[in-house]
C-alpha cells in the first residue's frame, strides 16, 4: 500500500520538542516521520514532508480506536484547511490516509518555541537519602564549561517577538472559530531564518491539529487560552511576564471579541481553583 | 542533566521517628500509624479504616458523614495504637487532613487532633490530602519520579513534580472521575458496599458491547459531564433492560453493557492524557492514586500504555489507594522531619487546597 512503504522510506524524528533528546523509539503517542515526495510527474526534485502516522493504541478498545483515529485525522485535515483559509500560519496539507491514519502535512525547518525557551525535559534525578555518598559533599552540580550559542540570536528573534506572534496566530485562529485543543509551546515552531525564504512568511509556526475542532462558542476559546497558561506555567518558570505579552497580542487580534472571552477566561481560571473542593 | 543528582534534602533520622494520621476528608475514616527508622527504612505500624456506607441509590452528604466519622473515630484511633503497639505518649507528631474534602467531616477529624494535641502535648502537622496520596504511592511501590494520575470521588488530576511542587498538568473541567461512576451506579442502583466504583467494575466485566460515548480530551485535561449524561440517557432507551443477559449479537442495552462502554471510554481518556504528560516531561513511570486507582481495568490499560513507552505502571491495592489514615501520617512526618509544624491558630480545615499549593520540602 502506497503509504505504507511512504512510511518505510522515511526517517522517524524524535517526537517532537517533548522528547528531544530521545531516541525516537521511545515515542508512542503518535510516530513522526520525515519522507521525501516529489513535487511533480516529470521531476527528480523532492521536498520533505512531515508524517504522522497515528497508531493503534493497544490499550484502547479496538472498535473506539478506529472510530478515533479516523476521527482524529479526518479532523486534524479539517483544522489545517480552515487554518489556511483564514491565513492562520500553519504547515500546508499535503497527504490525508485516515483510514491508515497518515496526515502529510509541509516541512516546517525549525526549533519550537519551547526549546527556544529553554524548557527542556532534563529528567530530575533525585538521590534518595539513605545511601552512603548522599552525605558525602565532593559531588559538585557541575561548572558551566560547555558554551553554547544562545538560540534566540540564531533564530534572530526575540522572546518579546516570539509571544506577539503566539497572540496574534492564535487570535487570527479563534476569530475563525477554531479551538486548538493542545496548546502548549511543543507545538509552535519558530522557523529557521535560513529556511524563511519566499514572500515573508511567518516566523511563527502553529502545528499539532490534533485535537482542534471548531466552535463559536467564548467558552471554548477561553479554554483554549487556559490550556496555554497551564502549559507555559508548568514548563517555563516565571511566565508570567511572558502570557501577560501573549494575552496582549491576542487582545489587539481579537479586537472586539476581547472582553468576553477574557471576562469568559476569568472565569475558567476561578473555576480550575474551585475543582479542588472536594478531596 | 545526566550524571548530576539533586541530594534529598531529608537528612536521615538520627532516631526512629512515629506518627499518627487521621484522615476523614469524605467518607472514609482512617487513622494510621508510620514509623521511619534511623535505618532509612520506612514501616506502616498501623492503618484502620471504617467507611460510611450509604444504601443503593444514595450518595453521603456532609453533615451524616461528619457524624459517622465523630462515632467512630475513638474505636478507629484505639485500633491504630492497639495494632501498632504503642502509645499516644511515643508519638513525635499527630497528622491532620487540612483539605481539601467536605467542610464537616474535615472539621470533625480536624477536632480530635487538636483534642489530641492539647491533651498529649503532640505537635499537630496538617496534610494535603492529595499529597497524601503521592506520598504513600511513592513510598509503597518505589517509583522515583512517576507521573502521577490522582482519580478519586473528588478528584481527576494528572500530576508532575518538579522543583518542590507537585504541578499539575491537567484535570478534569468538570466532575471527578470517581464521581461520574459513583454517581451512574447510583442510576443503576448499585450497591455502594464495598463502594459504588468497585461495583461497577465488576459489573463492566459481564459488559459485551461498547456504545459510542464522547470522548472528551481537551489537550491534558478532560471533561466527563457529558459522558455521564450520554451514559444515563441509554437508560430511557427503548433497547435498554435490567433483565436481559448481556449478548452481543442482540441489540438491547444492558446495565453491564453500559458500565463496560462507560469504563472503556472514561480510562482511555484517562490513559490518554497521562501518556501526553509523561512524553511532555520525558518521563516513563507512572503512578495510579486514589480510589479509581483500585480498578484493574484501568491499572491493565495503563499498564499497556506504559510498556509501550518502554516503562512502568506502578499502583496500590485498596489499603493505600483508597482514602487511608497512613498516607497523611506519612506525608505529614515527612514535612515534620523538615521540621514543619502546624501551629494551633492555623489548624483550621479548608475545602479548597490545590495540590500544587503545598511547599515539597522534603524532595530535591
Ligand atoms: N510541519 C512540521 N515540520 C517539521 N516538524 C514538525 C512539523 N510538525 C510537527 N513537527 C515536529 O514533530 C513533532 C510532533 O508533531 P505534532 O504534530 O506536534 O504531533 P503530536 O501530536 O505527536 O504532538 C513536533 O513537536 C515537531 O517537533
Ligand atoms: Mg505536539
Amino acid at each position: 500500500m502506497a503509504t505504507a512503504s511512504l512510511i518505510a522510506d522515511s526517517t522517524q524524528i524524535a517526537q517532537g520538542a517533548e522528547a528531544v533528546s530521545d531516541p525516537p523509539s521511545r515515542n508512542t503517542t503518535r510516530k513522526v516521520y520525515k519522507a521525501y515526495i516529489h513535487t511533480s510527474f516529470d521531476s527528480d526534485a523532492k521536498v520533505p514532508i512531515l508524517l504522522k502516522h497515528r497508531f493503534k493504541k493497544q490499550y484502547r478498545h479496538p472498535s473506539l480506536d478506529a472510530n478515533l483515529t479516523r476521527a482524529r485525522v479526518a479532523g486534524e485535515a479539517r483544522a489545517l484547511l480552515r487554518c489556511l483559509r483564514s491565513g492562520v500560519s500553519v504547515p500546508g496539507i499535503r497527504m490525508v490516509d485516515a483510514t491508515e491514519g497518515v496526515l502529510g502535512v509541509e516541512w516546517i525547518e525549525g526549533k519550537s518555541v519551547r526549546m527556544l525557551l529553554g524548557g527542556g525535559a532534563e529528567g530530575e534525578e533525585e538521590q534518595v537519602s539513605d545511601s552512603e555518598e548522599f552525605f558525602d559533599d565532593t559531588t559538585d552540580a557541575g561548572g558551566e564549561s560547555v558554551s553554547h550559542v544562545d538560540p534566540l540570536d540564531e533564530y534572530q528573534v526575540t522572546i518579546d517577538e516570539i509571544m506577539g506572534l503566539i497572540g496574534s496566530e492564535i487570535a487570527k485562529m479563534h476569530k475563525a472559530d477554531i479551538i486548538h485543543g493542545d496548546l502548549t509551546t511543543s507545538n509552535m515552531i519558530i522557523r529557521h531564518p535560513f529556511a524563511a525564504k519566499g514572500p515573508s512568511p511567518t516566523k511563527l509556526v502553529l502545528i499539532d491539529f490534533g485535537l482542534a475542532y471548531t466552535s463559536t462558542l467564548v467558552e471554548d476559546k477561553a479554554v483554549d487560552l487556559y490550556v496555554l497558561e497551564r502549559a507555559f506555567a508548568s514548563t517555563h518558570p516565571d511566565s508570567e511576564p511572558m502570557l501577560f505579552a501573549v494575552l496582549e497580542a491576542y487582545k489587539k487580534g481579537m479586537y472586539k471579541d476581547w472582553t468576553t472571552v477574557e471576562r469568559r477566561l476569568q472565569d475558567v481560571r476561578l473555576r480550575g481553583r474551585k475543582r479542588s473542593m472536594v478531596g | 542533566m545526566p550524571g548530576t543528582f539533586k541530594r534529598s534534602p531529608l537528612k536521615r533520622p538520627e532516631r526512629p521517628y512515629i506518627a499518627l494520621g487521621l484522615e476523614g476528608s469524605a467518607n472514609k475514616l482512617g487513622a494510621g500509624i508510620i514509623k521511619h527508622d534511623s535505618d532509612g527504612s520506612t514501616t506502616v505500624l498501623s492503618n484502620v479504616r471504617h467507611t460510611y456506607i450509604t444504601p443503593p441509590g444514595e450518595g453521603f452528604l456532609p453533615q451524616d458523614t461528619a457524624r459517622h466519622h465523630r462515632q467512630w473515630i475513638h474505636s478507629v484511633i484505639k485500633d491504630s495504637l492497639k495494632q501498632a503497639g504503642v502509645e499516644i505518649h511515643d508519638l513525635d507528631c499527630i497528622c491532620f487532613t487540612k483539605g481539601p474534602g467536605m467542610g464537616a467531616p474535615l472539621q470533625s477529624v480536624a477536632l480530635v487532633a487538636r483534642t489530641l494535641a492539647l491533651m498529649f502535648d503532640k505537635p499537630l502537622v496538617g496534610v494535603n490530602h492529595c499529597v497524601g496520596h503521592i506520598e504513600m504511592g511513592r513510598q509503597i511501590t518505589g517509583a522515583q519520579n512517576p507521573v502521577v494520575l490522582y482519580v478519586s470521588g473528588g478528584n481527576t488530576q494528572v500530576i508532575a513534580y518538579s522543583q518542590q511542587r507537585y504541578r499539575i498538568f491537567g484535570e478534569t473541567l468538570d466532575i471527578a472521575v470517581g464521581n461520574c461512576l459513583d454517581r451512574f451506579a447510583r442510576v443503576i442502583n448499585l450497591s455502594n458496599d464495598p463502594s459504588p466504583g468497585y461495583n461497577i467494575e465488576q459489573e463492566a466485566k459481564k459488559g459485551k458491547k461498547l456504545l459510542p460515548l464522547p470522548y472528551t480530551t481537551k489537550g491534558m485535561d478532560l471533561s466527563l459531564s457529558g459522558i455521564l449524561s450520554t451514559t444515563e440517557a441509554y437508560t430511557y432507551d427503548k433497547r435498554f433492560s435490567q433483565t436481559v443477559e448481556p449478548s452481543p449479537e442482540s441489540d438491547t442495552i444492558t446495565p453491564a453493557d453500559l458500565c463496560f462502554s462507560l469504563q472503556e471510554t472514561v480510562f482511555a481518556m484517562l490513559v490518554e492524557i497521562t501518556e501526553r504528560a509523561m512524553a511532555h516531561i520525558g518521563s516513563k513511570e507512572v503512578l495510579i492514586v486514589g480510589g479509581v486507582g483500585c480498578n484493574e481495568r484501568l491499572q491493565d490499560m495503563m499498564g499497556i500504555m506504559a510498556r509501550e513507552r518502554g516503562g512502568n505502571v506502578f499502583a496500590t491495592d485498596e489499603r493505600f489507594c483508597i482514602d487511608n489514615g497512613i498516607m497523611i501520617a506519612q506525608a505529614g512526618l515527612l514535612s515534620y522531619r523538615m521540621g514543619s509544624v502546624t501551629p494551633l491558630s492555623e489548624t483550621s480545615c479548608t475545602q479548597r487546597f490545590r495540590t500544587d499549593q503545598v511547599h515539597v520540602a522534603w524532595r530535591a
